[in-house]
């Protein structure tokens, strides 16, 4: 410890140089923090979202594949089942900019709070929805993204079903999760009637479960009620549902994860680079140190000390800045990252987690890049290098 | 009087093994861009590459995509027999009417993923003539039957010629392998278009129509009389814009590709100027007697200056070699990427390095050379030969 002013001298002795390897270590380190929260977006999404006792049952060819209306009633019959809501997609977009930006499903409207307690949507919002045959509850990211409010009407055709349909806004769903536009089940089907067609399948059948130690048991029921039927089902836990979305994202995450690792050994050959360059210079200094008495342990602490107090300072201000850069690209992204195919990873939530991993990994940089040079200037004998110098 | 090149070879030569934590930065960071870059530019071409400039899509009016789409027999009816429309020896017209569908498969790495599935009828394969069978044969109408793209090929479970594939409701039987020149329809699996409709339960029989123009027709005049006709609502796109449209989802990954290679490319230029700023320290005596000698500062500086771009191209070449080793590595170890368009199926990109993005890649490590080196090379050249000698 009492060599710590030495170190720190030693560390303010070329300005420029501590300040150039301390700005590139720790925007490399930034970087690597950033990239770190890429990974991590998937589950953290899916925790968020998804809750322990929702089950989400579906054709087995995929939610592209239909299943029998009954069903939904079939299921509800299973013990333990609390509510069941059958979901149709309705695949809204507007008719004159072509892009699908939002989930929207027709459903069961009288089920919505015994389904979804969890959203917290606002008792009157719930009542209207129930009772206008055109409404429509949006989450409120989907309300921000395109500037509506409520009691607005909006028309959407459908990319599924041969309708364009008229809705009332009643209300929303208070979270950025669910950036769902909801519908009436029976104002679609009442919509298909007038061209004579019927509305008799649906998409999934979302079922809530008294007890999550029944979940399992209720799952295999539901497996097993429909085998050998046209329609095969296929139950699983909410996570698991929209973790299938997020599969084809993996190869991805993996590459990312390549790209995160080369560039922290950037960070260490930065480091040790700037080790290397600092014994060098100070060669003949150190020989007079140990001339003088200084222990080969002491030589070699300090100059590792030196190396590790730089990495671990710039690192972790790297490190720490993530919070706000991540911040930055956020608004800077504005909501063009959230609905793109990389969805989920692009939410760049910093933890405390991801910080200290990039702090723990500036230390170790410091550490190792710090080793070679200060083992060969502390091993050199003394009476080589004051020949070479005097 | 200018000084050789070769000085300034030598420089880097004489402290080559120091030098050589730089070079390695720089080849790091050229490494670390390059192949993010690589993949971007690979999924581009896999899904541009799709599209021919001959070829319309004709989809239900405000679908952005075939999987959302939907068309009538009668729709149908009423285009294949237009004006303008290209025909086959046996006076057919060139229109593919085609059914989308998107299963959920399982990979072999228990992965689930959505694949395009595309139901045709034979006329598919005059109206995309890049996609050929290359093993195998044809499938069969209404006889389970299907054929694949070479990018799913070993990739999901049962994808194999003679194997038994299930998706959807029901098994199919895989008779034969697609090569599609690298374009998209390698990421899918093409079927009849009845007996998809069927499997699937689809209202309609067809999700769109794929044609090709005549030689010399008039293609806006047939594009628009598409899309005037009031009974089918139908909006037509040249198959290249609709697949330029594809593409575009992904300019998410470029703005991500910016966020990595600036502060990459920073921290890289601050190491290259560390390294630099001490090569200036180290020379300074000399640096004077050139100056005393009549060596101008704009040689000086220049002579800086080509020492560190020298350094940073040493880095690229490195980096550039590294670059195709870890593509090499990564093709072998994960196969195809799996990447999901924004309209939920997965293509199946191939990582190759092009040159393009291996120019991209020297002109990132030429800026980090001569940025790092400018403010080194000006304190060099500022030098006072007085002071610069005092110090022998």
């Amino acid at each position: 410890m009492k060599y710590l002013p030495l170190v720190f001298r030693n560390l303010l002795r070329n300005k420029l140089r501590s300040l150039l390897t301390g700005g590139a270590i720790g925007l490399a380190m930034l970087l690597v923090c950033f990239f770190l929260t890429m990974p991590g977006g998937i589950d953290r999404l899916l925790s968020e979202i998804s809750s322990n006792v929702r089950v989400s049952v579906h054709n087995k060819g995929g939610v592209v594949y239909d299943m029998p209306y009954a069903y939904v009633q079939r299921v509800r019959s299973i013990p333990g089942v609390a509510a069941v809501n059958g979901e149709v997609w309705f695949g809204g977009a507007f008719e004159e900019e072509a892009m699908v930006t939002f989930p929207s499903f027709a459903l069961d409207p009288d089920a919505v709070q015994a389904m979804w307690p969890d959203y917290k949507i606002e008792p009157i919002a719930l009542e209207k929805f129930r009772r206008q045959r055109d409404a429509a509850i949006v989450g409120r990211e989907t309300m921000k993204k395109y500037g509506w409010r409520i009691g607005q009407q909006v028309s959407l055709v459908s990319t599924v079903w041969p309708v364009t349909l008229t809705f009332r806004i009643v209300g929303e769903i208070p979270n950025d999760r669910a950036p769902h536009f909801w519908i009436q089940r029976e104002y679609l089907a009442q919509a298909m009637q007038a061209q004579d067609r019927d509305l008799d399948t649906v998409g999934t059948i979302w079922v809530r479960v008294d007890d999550p130690a029944m979940v399992p048991s209720v799952m295999a029921r539901a497996v097993e009620m429909f085998r050998n039927s046209p329609a095969e089902v296929t139950a699983e836990t909410e996570k698991s549902f929209f973790a299938s979305f997020f599969g084809s994202l993996q190869a991805f995450v993996q590459i990312i994860l390549v790209v995160t690792a080369l560039v922290a050994l950037c960070v260490l050959c930065i480091a040790a680079n700037t080790a290397s360059m600092a014994v060098r210079e100070r060669s003949r200094e150190i020989a007079v140190l140990r001339a003088i008495g200084f222990s080969r342990g002491v030589i070699f602490g300090t100059l590792v000390a030196e190396s590790m107090v730089l990495a671990t300072v710039a690192g972790g201000t790297g490190a720490l800045l993530t919070y706000g850069f991540s911040a930055l690209i956020r608004m800077l992204a504005g909501g063009s990252m959230g609905s793109n195919e990389l969805g989920p990873l692009t939410g760049f939530l910093v933890t405390p987690g991801i910080v200290a991993q990039g702090i723990g990994l500036s230390i170790v940089v410091g550490l190792v890049a710090g080793i070679a040079p200060a083992w060969g200037a502390a091993r050199r004998p003394v009476a080589e290098i004051l020949r070479e110098v005097f | 009087m200018s000084l050789p090149i070769s000085y300034s070879v030598r420089n880097v030569r004489a402290r080559l093994r120091r030098t050589s934590l730089t070079i390695a930065v720089i080849a790091l960071a050229v490494i670390a861009t390059a192949v993010f870059l690589a993949l971007l530019s690979s999924l581009q071409r896999t899904i541009v590459s799709t599209g021919s400039p001959d070829n319309v899509v004709v989809l239900r009016k405000g679908s952005d995509n075939d999987g959302s789409s939907m068309l009538t027999l009668e729709a149908y009816q009423a285009i294949r027999y237009l004006d303008g429309i290209a025909r086959d020896g046996e006076g057919q017209p060139l229109v593919s009417p085609e059914m989308v569908v998107q299963p959920t498969v399982r990979t072999t790495s228990g992965i689930r993923e959505n694949v395009l599935v595309r139901g045709i009828e034979p006329m598919a394969f005059a109206v995309h003539d890049q996609v050929r069978i290359v093993a195998g044969r044809m499938f069969r109408p209404s006889s389970g039957e299907i054929v694949l793209g070479l990018g799913t090929v070993g990739r999901y479970e049962g994808a194999e010629l003679g194997s038994i594939m299930p998706f959807g409701r029901g098994r199919w039987r895989v008779v034969g392998i697609m090569d599609a020149a690298g374009s998209s329809f390698e990421s899918e699996i093409w079927a009849d278009a009845r007996e998809l409709a069927n499997d699937a339960h689809r209202p309609f029989p067809y999700s769109g129509v794929r044609l090709r123009f005549a030689p010399g027709a008039d293609r806006a005049a047939l594009m628009a009389r598409i899309e005037d006709d009031p009974r089918y609502a139908l909006e037509a796109k040249l198959e290249t814009e609709y697949y330029a449209e594809q593409a575009k989802s992904s300019r998410s990954l470029y703005f991500l590709l910016v966020i990595l290679a600036v502060p990459v490319g920073v921290a890289a230029g601050l190491g290259a100027a560390n390294t630099m700023f001490a090569a200036v320290q180290a020379r300074t005596v000399e640096i004077g007697t050139l100056r005393a000698l009549g060596f101008s500062r704009a040689t000086i500086l220049r002579a800086f200056l080509l020492e560190s771009l020298g350094v940073s191209m040493i880095g690229f070449v490195l980096g550039a070699i590294g670059t195709l080793l870890l593509a090499a590595v990564l093709g072998a170890v994960m196969g195809g990427i799996g990447f999901a368009a924004a309209t939920f199926t997965t293509n199946v990109v191939t990582l190759r390095v092009s040159a393009g993005d291996l120019m991209a890649a020297f002109v990132f490590a030429a800026t980090i050379g001569i940025v790092g080196g400018l403010l080194p090379a000006w304190r060099a050249a500022s030098l006072r030969p007085v002071d610069a000698l005092r110090k022998a």
